[in-house]
């Protein structure tokens, strides 16, 4: 990359300067990654500490202990394995049906020529400045209605399609030659054979950068669990948290140890594919 | 042989057919079109948009005008009413023919708790959304370079994203409680228990959210510089613009599109932050965190007041859109500018 200087020939690496700049470069990255991690060591250790106190648990707790996963674990007032379950098929059935339908559309809006798609396009998109507390008063009241307070289709049918979804997969679908398409239909494939067929396995790193972050934001989703379910065998993680917070808000090692479970598996999810997070990130974020 | 019936039956369809090809001509359909598989394809996201957004705010909107009794489980039209309790008192009132700034609404819970979640909201916007996007630019603009462990180093700025709402407001909540790891940290006459005091509750959150928002836009802005061209640099060099002028005049403005993109993405979740308000200190103490999106909540879904929620979701709604119109209109002359 070019646009540093010390990538030119006649630049001095050894004089004072060069030392004290570089000096203080890794010194302000460092500083700045240590303020975003130090946060998730002070949930372990805290939840690593019986009776946590600000002295004992600022680095390394002085009895580590998991007493606080055990009391998590037997007691009977705290579901937390029904609450990990809602949550995973909460956050599993939003992001399916997130890839089929986004897919379908993005598809259609790339590649079929219909009346009125580009317009419909850009309403599709126009949606994403709806704020959310605004549909979800009545939202509510329409489920309430259907008596799906409570249940897994309230919880997900509201989100089983997105609009950022469908424009990521439009982008991509587009970027695809329709000579494909053409040479399919050729050779007697009809429209959703070709969908299928030949361009939908092409648009696996689209998929999978929209299943990531779908999966991510249904995990993490608070808003919605919290106004659709109020049944304690309901709750999803988040929203558990936030119950249970009131009745052991002073006991911060309980607490700790729940928010790392919550965490948990998206942390080491991103440990493992790392680079594809990121790239899919400024994927999702930069095309168009 | 074609009997008279037979044939006025044919004749009817011909014009049929002739009407139905001007009626598609006149609103632009054309022969190549495929119009059957296109409905086919999007219409389950229709039926999802329409069912779950569109038909929601336009029902959003009548339920404004409405007072919910919750044993009922209906509404009474009320008209502006709403509005009116939402709004009142204003901040602005004309006394002796001239306009009087009422300040007191924005300072005082007590005497405006709308106008004063306000202030919550905009104080939490100013302090958010500056910081999240410029720090996310620095640490982009530290981590382009050639610096050794970048990959570990934009893990690390990246991991705070991932994060819950609900599991970083309940870890912040610790981290600033009296007895917390910050207070663990401080000297001791600087100890102070942050969440609890209304003077730096809402503090406590802004910190967070900075902490949350950053890695973010970094991922953002490190996209929009790899997509910089190299020879707008190489250009820049041989004419000796110095470091800093390569920055205002190569990369500042080359980044036009992700900084839109960035601040209009961040204005916006400011403006409906929630979630970590509520979990961090539900909106206390004494009001300091209650932002309008979580007084909405709690007067909606705490109270039942489903339509004055409704009525202060209009507001906010209003407030977003006028936003968002004049980033647009921004954004476009700028580009004309440039």
């Amino acid at each position: 990359m070019a646009r540093s200087d010390y990538e030119y020939p006649g630049y001095d690496r050894t004089g004072v300067g060069y030392w004290s700049k570089t000096t203080l470069l890794y010194a302000a990255v460092t500083a700045g990654a240590l303020w975003m991690t130090l946060p998730f060591w002070w949930t372990l250790t805290t939840s690593l500490s019986a009776t946590p106190t600000a002295s004992a648990v600022s680095f390394i707790p002085a009895a580590p202990t998991l007493e606080n996963f055990v009391t998590l674990w037997e007691r009977p007032d705290i579901p937390l394995v029904r609450w990990f379950i809602n949550t995973v098929i909460f956050a599993g059935a939003v992001t399916t049906f997130n890839l089929i339908f986004d897919s379908l559309a993005g598809y259609s809006l790339a590649k079929i020529n219909f009346w009125g798609r580009d317009k419909l396009f850009l309403g599709f998109i126009s949606t994403m400045m709806i704020p959310a507390m605004v549909t979800l008063i009545p939202v509510y009241l329409i489920l309430t209605q259907l008596g799906w307070i409570n249940t897994y289709q309230g919880l997900i049918a509201p989100l089983v399609a997105n609009p950022l979804g469908i424009f990521l997969l439009r982008q991509h679908f587009k970027s695809l030659p329709s000579a494909l398409g053409d040479a399919a239909k050729i050779d007697g494939c009809n429209e959703f054979q070709t969908f299928y067929k030949i361009y939908l396995p092409l648009a696996k790193p689209a998929l999978a950068t929209l299943g990531i972050f779908t999966f991510m934001g249904a995990w993490n989703n608070f808003q919605w669990p919290l106004i659709i379910a109020n049944d304690t065998n309901m709750y999803t993680l988040p929203v558990a948290l936030f119950a249970v917070r009131n009745q052991y808000f002073a006991e911060w090692g309980l607490m700790m140890a729940a928010a790392l479970i919550i965490v948990a598996p998206v942390i080491v999810a991103f440990l493992a594919a790392q680079n594809y997070f990121i790239r899919g990130m400024s994927l999702s974020g930069m095309k168009g | 042989m074609a009997t008279e019936s037979q044939r006025s039956v044919t004749d009817a369809i011909t014009r049929v057919r002739h009407a139905l090809t001007k009626l598609k001509r006149s609103v632009g359909i054309t022969e190549d079109q495929n119009n059957l598989m296109g409905a086919a394809f999007v219409a389950p996201n229709i039926i999802v948009f329409s069912a779950f957004l569109l038909g929601p705010v336009l029902y959003a909107f009548y339920i404004s005008f409405q007072e919910w009794s919750i044993l009922a489980g209906s509404g009474q039209w009320v008209g502006l009413t709403n509005y009116v309790t939402v709004l009142q008192p204003l901040p602005v009132s004309i006394e002796n023919g001239g306009l009087s700034w009422n300040p007191e609404v924005f300072t005082d819970p007590a005497t405006s708790l709308w106008w004063y979640s306000l202030k919550n909201t905009f104080v939490y916007a100013i302090g958010t959304v500056p910081l999240q996007i410029f720090g996310g630019l620095a640490v982009a603009l530290m981590l382009d370079k050639r610096v050794r462990f970048k990959k570990t180093y934009r893990a690390a700025y990246f991991m705070p994203v991932m994060l819950s709402g609900a599991a970083s407001a309940v870890m912040w909540r610790w981290f600033l409680a009296g007895d917390g790891v910050i207070n663990g940290l401080l000297p001791t006459f600087l100890e102070h228990n942050w969440a609890g005091d209304p003077g730096t509750a809402l503090g406590g959150v802004m910190l967070m959210a900075i902490w949350g928002g950053i890695g973010s836009n970094m991922i953002f802005f490190l996209a929009g510089l790899q997509n910089i061209p190299e020879e707008l640099y190489e250009a820049a060099r041989i004419d000796g613009a110095s470091r800093w002028h390569r920055f205002r005049h190569v990369t500042w403005p080359n980044l036009g599109n992700t900084n839109f993109f960035v601040f209009v993405m961040a204005i916006i979740s400011a403006f409906q932050v929630f979630g970590i308000a509520l979990v961090f200190s539900e909106g206390g103490p004494v009001y300091s965190t209650t932002t309008s999106v979580l007084l909405i909540y709690q007067r909606a879904f705490e109270e039942g007041a489903f339509g004055e929620g409704a009525a202060m979701a209009f507001v906010l709604f209003l407030i977003i859109f006028t936003f968002s119109y004049y980033q647009y209109r921004y954004r476009d002359q700028a580009e004309v500018d440039y």
